[in-house]
């Protein structure tokens, strides 16, 4: 969303409209542009003893891979959150190999 | 003896005169004594304001677009979903209270013009009033918030009623803000109802109708939606700046539609107004593609599988999202 200055001077967020004045950046969704986002998230490990030694092993080999889109009209999920768009995938990795 | 009488007698009238004219500055172009204000005066009281712009007469033969019209934030443009009363209050306390050559000191300091950092999109037509009906207002809200804090429901109620009735009816759009251009277009008129067609208008008070050249362009929209800072007035303001986006990252792009073909025609809202809450508008706004997949990546001996998703957005509205 459009980050208001304060008071068009300075690197001050401003906050009310009797504050803010101008934009310091801009993190919406410029009109027409196609914007990317990359997620990596890695599985979760453990720490297991295998034959006396402490080892790290995966402990699942799917994640449910859930990513929504919310407009956030006051930029937070405490007011007023508006859910846009969902999407859902359960993401499975090979058990074998080494 | 006599001509003393005469200039006596005269200047009795002139002051006559005076005090019966409409109390509001004189402007430079020619046909704004046709304005509704102009014609009857600055409203003293809300009541007066709110009767001045009252729409309930258009109900009897367009009662769909006022019914449409209703379910928009428009029509309780003060209230909002009472976060926008409450900001007209943290302005008054946080800014203009805190400013030190604002001249207010306390709520009972506020005049028209220092709320017309909000009002000029909130309540145009608040322009159009003395002080005394800022006063009326400032009194409603704190009325109003006392009253929520007390729990006393017949209060808020009355209260909620009040700043309701102050809104972005059909004569702020189809008169008051009717044209932008008023030297080369004309001040809007009182009795006429502007939009798309010329002629007769069957109305007792707005008996005619007139062509506003802006009425289907973006510009009607943006006289409130925002370029940025409000930079004519004393002490500048800024909430949305959307229709600032919509010339710069829309139109400038060669974006073609207005405003109006996207939240009222496309959309098939109509008069209802929507933005980020209608399930239409939401549809169209954004295209969302995603995808995710899985593999062993490795960092040198250390095995670290993970997911990879990507995301990829194109914001397929006239400006910024979010905006407002």
């Amino acid at each position: 969303m459009p980050v208001p200055q304060q008071l068009a001077r300075g690197d001050r967020m401003g906050r009310g409209p009797y504050e803010k004045s101008g934009i310091i950046e801009d993190t919406g969704l410029p009109p027409g542009k196609p914007v990317h986002e990359r997620f990596d998230i890695f599985y979760p490990m453990g720490d297991v003893v295998e034959k006396g030694k402490t080892v790290s092993k995966l402990l699942t080999h799917e994640l449910d891979i859930e990513v929504k889109l919310w407009y956030l009209p006051f930029g937070s999920m405490n007011a007023d959150p508006f859910l846009w768009r969902e999407f859902n995938k359960k993401v499975s990795i090979s058990k074998g190999g080494k | 003896m006599m001509k003393a009488v005469m200039q006596g007698a005269l200047a009795a009238a002139v002051l006559a005169v005076l005090l019966v004219s409409p109390s509001f500055a004189e402007k430079a172009g020619i046909g704004w004594k046709e304005t509704i204000v102009a014609k009857s005066g600055k409203a003293k009281t809300i009541a007066e304001l709110v009767k001045m712009y009252d729409s309930s007469s258009c109900i009897e033969c367009h009662k769909d677009k006022h019914d449409e019209a209703a379910k928009s934030i428009h029509s309780r443009s003060i209230f909002g979903t009472g976060r926008t009363a409450m900001t007209f209050m943290s302005s008054i306390e946080n800014g203009l209270m805190e400013q030190p050559y604002s001249g207010v000191k306390s709520p009972k300091d506020v005049k028209v013009e220092h709320l017309m950092g909000c009002a000029k999109c909130h309540l145009p037509q608040l322009a159009d009033a003395e002080d005394s009906v800022a006063q009326e207002l400032v009194s409603t809200l704190y009325g109003w918030k006392e009253a929520r804090a007390k729990k006393d429901k017949a209060a808020v109620q009355k209260g909620e009623e009040t700043l309701k009735s102050l809104n972005i009816g059909c004569l702020v759009c189809h008169n008051r803000n009717a044209i932008t251009h008023k030297w080369q277009d004309g001040y809007p008129k009182a009795g006429v109802v502007y939009g798309s067609k010329e002629g007769d208008h069957p109305s007792e008070k707005f008996p005619k109708m007139a062509v506003s050249p802006i009425i289907g362009e973006a510009i009607q929209c943006g006289q409130c939606h925002g370029l940025g800072p409000h930079l004519d007035l004393d002490q500048p303001t800024q909430c949305c700046t959307s229709y600032g986006s919509y010339l710069w990252a829309y139109k400038s792009e060669m974006g073609q539609d207005s405003c109006q073909d996207c939240h009222m025609k496309k959309s098939k809202l109509g008069h209802n107004i929507q933005s980020y809450r209608d399930p239409a508008m939401i549809k169209a706004a954004v295209d969302f593609k995603v995808d995710a997949f899985g593999y062993h990546w490795r960092d040198n001996t250390e095995i670290m599988p993970k997911a990879v998703v990507k995301v990829e957005m194109v914001n397929r509205s006239g400006h910024s999202i979010p905006d407002g």
